[in-house]
């Protein structure tokens, strides 16, 4: 196998591999089918790239997370006010507390993450019981009828224990960096590796 | 078919096995969609045969799965790689007698299969719901076997270089052999919990990204280039969409399971990996549509042609829904919903399928010497299907996004239920559709086979004109 650095954007081949492999793609009959060696037409090469991009802006850590116990600390609290207490029907009693807690910094997060009196009755013991212990309820995620501690990584405490907090950026995110990195740059030498894509062959059979 | 299983190899005609994987392929496409059908009453008519245990939805959903993906698809492509890889080794199958014993022990292993599945013996397991036994079985006696013919094809080929189908033939045959028996690990080794939920999901992934997508489009790089007689557009791109696939397809099982309590990095890696399947979508639609330059009135004449673009056009939407349905800021609302299951119909009903349905319907006129019997048999089998999944997938898209708002918003169960009903009866609808098109299609392979006009030595079919 010999390589050839001079052109690499053109051929990683020395001449007479290129031209071996000319001769071959030619003279070959692959059961009728014959192939073409055009380059990879660029609306292609250009979506490739806008994947990639979308891929890693798309996915990005902190869009889609699931609700941690902190966006509900309101509604819990809300929850031992006169003016919710009052309220005998739970539907209105629910609206109380959303009203109550518009405006803070997790609006949106709520509204993705809706709940019912009910789900707040089963979750408001759990959450208080976090909140006497003065933990960080961001650490703890709210997985249907249960507060758990998250189980993210990444970041770590001053103490060496693991922050259970999404990271903005994560391991995973910087694996992917270089599996594509690895990915693409093989696929170039590969592809780098065949007959110029100036050339074409003539399909006589 | 039989009096060939103890005959000589050297005595079996050629393409032997790739007609009895041909007409078991269709055979079993009209039974699977046959339950689809009546699985899809049940939900559209919930007062639909009742009584009886063994015609309750639980029983034969996994029946319906099972005689679809291992039935219908696996062994079309089963007989695409009996008659296209030999061919584009300018060669014979290595082991016709191999071929048909691998189709003989395929359709009863599968039987035994749905048998214990409709009996209510399984793993419990979305997608690998064979218990272990039936695992192995198909494993050693199915996929191997199939291996080994395709391997053997491919090293006793008169050709120097190897095209790009059997690239993905022979790497997806290893592919899923492996997917097999390491998927089905917890089975073999108790392995429960988390591992069990990853490998489950590793498993019904992999099954489609290394073997249902890989196949299905390695058959449109022979389909397209043999009947319009145009090259291949680009043997580059063939290297792009092969080593992605294999690269990006791979990786992403977690995302799968986004809402479980996986380790977040490996959800974030999968995600982004999940994207980037649009590359090998890219790669091969642009080098299919590309090939087909100057050839596009064969869209609308040639049965073939216009099965596989159709197949092709559907990676499109399959692969945008596919790359972004997984991501955190869309997966926690549809995840659970009827959209995956209109998405995975997109993928085996829609892609492949029409994809396949070309490869047997080109190898079936091959192989038998024979011109399709009535093309208007054939177009209405294409327009029944196209029709009839379309239905399906519309409507299964909107119940999706109904239980999506019902599961976020907190709407009561039954209220969701009275919301989807017209989308039910839709659905039963387009699925029974698709049935009444594969009846259609094994009667006119039947007739092809006994009145099809003889092509003659040295011609392709499709270099013939239709007669009816």
């Amino acid at each position: 196998m010999s390589w050839n650095f001079n052109k690499p954007l053109v051929t990683m081949c020395d001449a007479a591999t290129n031209e071996a492999d000319k001769m071959l793609w030619e003279k070959e009959n692959l059961g009728g089918i014959t192939e073409d060696n055009h380059r990879m037409p660029m609306p292609v090469v250009l979506l490739v790239v806008l994947t990639v991009l979308t891929a890693f802006a798309v996915t990005f850590p902190l869009w889609g997370q699931r609700p941690n116990a902190a966006i509900y600390e309101g509604y819990v609290k809300a929850m031992n006010t006169p003016e919710v207490q009052a309220i005998q029907d739970d539907e209105a009693a629910m609206k109380k507390i959303v009203q109550m807690n518009l405006g803070g910094k997790y609006d949106e997060l709520l509204e993705r993450h809706p709940l019912g009196m009910n789900d707040l009755r089963i979750i408001k013991p759990q959450i208080e019981a976090l909140m006497a212990k003065g933990v960080d309820l961001q650490e703890y995620n709210v997985v249907g009828d249960r507060v758990v501690l998250a189980n993210f990584e990444g970041n770590v405490k001053a103490d060496g224990t693991p922050e259970r907090k999404q990271p903005w950026w994560d391991r995973g995110y910087t694996i992917d960096i270089f599996y594509v990195m690895y990915f693409f740059t093989m696929v170039i030498v590969l592809i780098k590796r065949l007959p110029p894509s100036t050339w074409q062959p003539k399909h006589t059979h | 078919m039989f009096k060939y299983l103890f005959a000589k190899n050297e005595d079996i005609p050629a393409g032997s096995a790739a007609v009895f994987f041909g007409f078991s392929a269709i055979i079993w496409f009209v039974i699977g969609t046959g339950l689809g059908s009546f699985n899809a009453a049940k939900l559209a008519f919930p007062d639909f045969v009742t009584g009886n245990i063994y015609f309750a939805f639980g029983h034969m959903r996994q029946v319906h799965v099972m005689a679809v993906i291992f039935g219908w698809i696996s062994m079309a492509f089963a007989m695409a790689m009996m008659y296209i890889t030999p061919a584009l080794g300018n060669t014979k199958l290595w082991s016709e007698k191999l071929g048909l014993w691998n189709c003989l022990l395929w359709n009863l292993g599968l039987t035994l299969g749905l048998t214990v599945l409709w009996a209510g013996i399984t793993s419990g397991r979305e997608y690998s719901d064979f218990p272990w036994p039936v695992d192995l079985y198909l494993a050693f006696f199915v996929f191997i076997p199939l291996a080994v013919n395709v391997w053997m094809t491919i090293l006793n080929r008169r050709t120097q270089g190897i095209y790009t189908t059997n690239w993905f033939f022979a790497s997806a045959v290893f592919m899923v052999i492996i997917v097999f028996l390491v998927g089905n690990s917890p089975e073999f080794f108790h392995l429960t919990g988390l591992t069990e939920a990853y490998l489950t999901w590793w498993f019904a992934h992999n099954v489609l990204g290394l073997w249902i997508t890989p196949v299905a489009a390695a058959i449109a790089y022979y389909t397209i280039p043999k009947v319009t007689g145009n090259p291949l557009y680009s043997h580059r791109i063939g290297h792009l969409h092969f080593w992605s696939v294999v690269v990006f397809y791979s990786t992403p099982a977690a995302h799968h399971l986004m809402s479980a309590p996986l380790p977040e990095w490996l959800k974030s890696f999968a995600s982004v990996e999940g994207v980037l399947i649009l590359v090998p979508a890219i790669a091969f639609v642009s080098n299919i549509m590309l090939t087909m330059k100057g050839k596009w009135h064969m869209f609308v004449e040639n049965i073939e042609v216009r099965f596989t673009i159709t197949g092709c056009l559907m990676a499109i939407p399959l692969n945008m829904q596919g790359g972004f349905q997984q991501t955190r800021a869309i997966n926690w609302y549809i995840h659970g919903t009827g959209w995956i299951v209109a998405h995975a119909h997109l993928a085996l009903l829609g892609f492949s399928t029409f994809l396949e349905a070309a490869a047997v319907y080109l190898g079936l006129q091959t192989i038998m010497k024979r011109k399709l019997y009535s093309l208007t048999l054939a177009n209405m089998h294409f327009w029944l299907l196209l029709i009839g999944f379309t239905i399906y997938w519309v409507s299964m898209t909107i119940a999706g996004l109904i239980q999506g708002a019902g599961k976020i918003y907190e709407v009561p169960y039954i209220d969701v239920v009275i919301a989807e009903h017209p989308y039910m009866i839709a659905r039963w609808i387009g699925g029974t559709l698709v049935f009444t098109g594969n009846i259609l299609w094994l009667y006119n392979m039947w007739m092809t086979a006994r009145k099809g006009t003889e092509v003659p030595e040295g011609r392709m079919p499709h270099e013939l004109g239709y007669e009816r």
